[in-house]
């Protein structure tokens, strides 16, 4: 419950700032996304806090500011909006819409692959065709067994 | 061919002369462009066996859905990357893109390769873009070490593959697959054939990796970047797998009684490798982990040499590929907000960021082989295959099964179940990006579902 109210009472000052003018957004500049309030260190060396030294929160530019905060449309790509808006466009585009659907499409339609359904039909051809002519569906042997040519018992040799 | 091929060398001019803020853009779509081309070598010619064959390249069933792959992953690559990287000079911005680029100009040639020199000169050549990317561009400190073990551990494998290939091509005279696969081994009684059948596989049994010289693997996947994560995972990997498919053509009779000992290891890996999974504290490391189990099984898979032991052997791959690529992009999205990797910090992220936790959900879910996904379709032919091999192995695929659901499990509800930890004060929501990337890697994960063929070798 505690975690919620911290979250609702940030976004209320968020929503406070981002309405009272321009001002606003210099003053979330610097403002730490991760806190640094000293632990126990029981989690050893790998803590949160030892990968951002204490004065990183006091430089600007290199503190943790929210693409958010300028563009609320940010898509991930880029902090231009329009050069964010326009590679959001192309990935998907050529992501989804080309790959995918239209490369799927292609996929789809591929002829036979590996000849696989013409092989069942195949046999299924010749089964009926075979059935028909009243001859066995297939030797049992695949070899012809008088072409087999067997060593000598004497003659085996561990190999 | 030289359709994606001219593409992708196109690539380099497109890096280097667009204007600074199109960069991203340009490459992204460029890239996307060339895999949606790379489409096209799934159209499978049976009368000839090979796709796109000419004198020096081609492509034939085992060999083109890793190539796809490798064409796939530079996109999603360049967009997994766009948000650690935008904050460095231009110059060292297009430095990283073309080292990417370069790296599928590599892979491309490496599974096309119809002459196994040109194949290991490839496969060597993925190593110094990889090893740029990793030393250059990683986080930590330990990058160095990682980029050491990565070479030497490679290096110590295909050294002896070099000698073993040309005394191959001295022996018989080429090293064109069309004709390797016609001639006959001579003296396979002897320690020198027994040396060289050890040398033509260590160097794929070190890039799979087996497990006993796996090492290297946690290290390079961990500490780099998160587009060196993702080809590292997803097709350098395959590189050792497809490697060793290859080579089984020349190395005829002596592999069933030679490949023994490394059949076992790669069993016994697949549960020492996913018991370490559960009870690793970092996120990448434990993923890094999950790929040496899932690679032990494709290792297995194919030294047994049947025929649906290749085919689940491919399906493993491809299907291993997208989904540890997809988990990796996803640590990658927690790692960038809260800039660690230990999974107790950064854990009951369903709570904030619930959409990316359906991703969370789909990708363990892949990882641990759910069916109808091809995960599990290749796992399970693997497990028969080896099971009618040898019953008694049943009892480590099977007990290998079950950890594995149990680490993608222990993975999914760390990260996204459970308390929120109090140190977040705010955290930024989900990336457009981000969502995109997760779709790319997963929707054609699906899409195998409905045409599995692609992926089924000319074995099956």
């Amino acid at each position: 419950v505690a975690i919620v109210n911290q979250l609702t009472t940030e976004e209320q000052e968020v929503k406070k700032r981002n309405n009272s003018g321009s001002g606003s957004t210099r003053k979330l500049c610097g403002t730490r996304l991760i806190s640094h309030s000293p632990n126990s260190g029981a989690a050893g060396s790998a803590t949160v806090s030892d990968l951002q030294p204490s004065h990183a929160k006091e430089s600007h530019g290199h503190s943790e500011v929210s693409a958010f905060e300028k563009n609320p449309d940010f898509h991930g790509f880029s902090q231009d909006p329009i050069v964010d808006e326009w590679n959001m466009r192309m990935a998907f585009f050529f992501g989804i819409s080309v790959a995918i659907v239209v490369g799927g499409t292609f996929i789809h339609y591929l002829p036979d692959h590996g000849m696989r359904q013409w092989a069942r039909r195949e046999a299924e051809r010749l089964i009926t065709q075979r059935e028909a002519a009243g001859l066995p569906l297939m030797e049992e042997n695949y070899y012809d067994p008088s072409k087999i040519v067997l060593p000598e018992a004497e003659e085996k040799n561990t190999l | 061919m030289l359709k994606i091929l001219i593409p992708t060398f196109m690539l380099f001019p497109t890096i280097w002369l667009v204007p600074g803020k199109w960069l991203w853009t340009a490459t992204t779509a460029h890239s996307l462009v060339v895999a949606s081309a790379s489409l096209s070598w799934f159209k499978w010619c049976s009368e000839t066996g090979w796709v796109a064959p000419n004198l020096y390249l081609a492509l034939d069933p085992l060999s083109f859905p890793l190539a796809v792959l490798a064409c796939w992953l530079v996109p999603l690559m360049i967009i997994a990357s766009q948000n650690h990287v935008a904050h460095e000079p231009l110059t060292r911005q297009r430095t990283y893109i073309s080292l990417l680029v370069s790296l599928q100009v590599f892979l491309i040639l490496a599974f096309s390769a119809m002459d196994i020199l040109t194949f290991y000169v490839m496969f060597e050549a993925t190593l110094i873009p990889t090893l740029i990317i990793i030393t250059r561009w990683g986080s930590q400190t330990e990058r160095l070490s990682a980029g050491t073990y990565f070479m030497f551990y490679t290096l110590l494998g295909s050294l002896p593959l070099l000698v073993a290939l040309l005394y191959l091509l001295n022996d018989t005279g080429t090293l064109s697959m069309h004709t390797l696969q016609y001639i006959q081994m001579t003296n396979p009684d002897t320690l020198g054939t027994m040396l060289w059948w050890v040398a033509c596989l260590l160097a794929f049994l070190v890039k799979m990796p087996l497990y006993g010289v796996h090492l290297w693997l946690p290290k390079a996947h961990v500490e780099a970047p998160v587009a060196g994560s993702m080809v590292l995972a997803a097709v350098l990997l395959k590189l050792g797998g497809y490697g060793m498919m290859r080579m089984m053509v020349v190395l005829g009779p002596l592999t069933k009684e030679m490949a023994y000992p490394f059949i076992i290891l790669a069993l016994w890996g697949i549960i020492m490798t996913g018991s370490i999974c559960l009870r690793q504290t970092d996120l990448k490391s434990l993923i890094a982990y999950s790929s040496v189990s899932h690679m032990g099984l494709v290792a297995s898979g194919i030294l047994i040499q049947t025929p649906w032991g290749f085919t689940g052997a491919i399906i493993l791959m491809v299907a291993h590929g997208l989904a540890s690529s997809a988990l990796f992009c996803l640590a990658n999205t927690s790692y960038e907000r809260t800039h660690s990797r230990t999974m107790l910090l950064t854990r009951g992220l369903q709570m904030i960021l619930p959409l990316m936790a359906a991703w969370w959900f789909l990708a363990n879910l892949a990882n641990l082989a759910l069916p109808p996904l091809p995960n599990l379709m290749g796992e399970l032919m693997i497990i028969v295959s080896v099971f009618n091999w040898s019953s008694w192995t049943i009892l480590l695929t099977g007990l290998g099964t079950l950890i594995t659901a149990s680490y993608s499990l222990h993975l999914f509800l760390t990260t996204q179940r459970g308390p929120t930890p109090q140190h977040f004060i705010s955290m930024d929501p989900s990336h457009t990006r981000e969502h995109l990337l997760m779709a790319l890697h997963l929707i054609p994960l699906l899409l195998l579902v409905l045409k599995p063929e692609l992926m089924w070798g000319w074995c099956f």
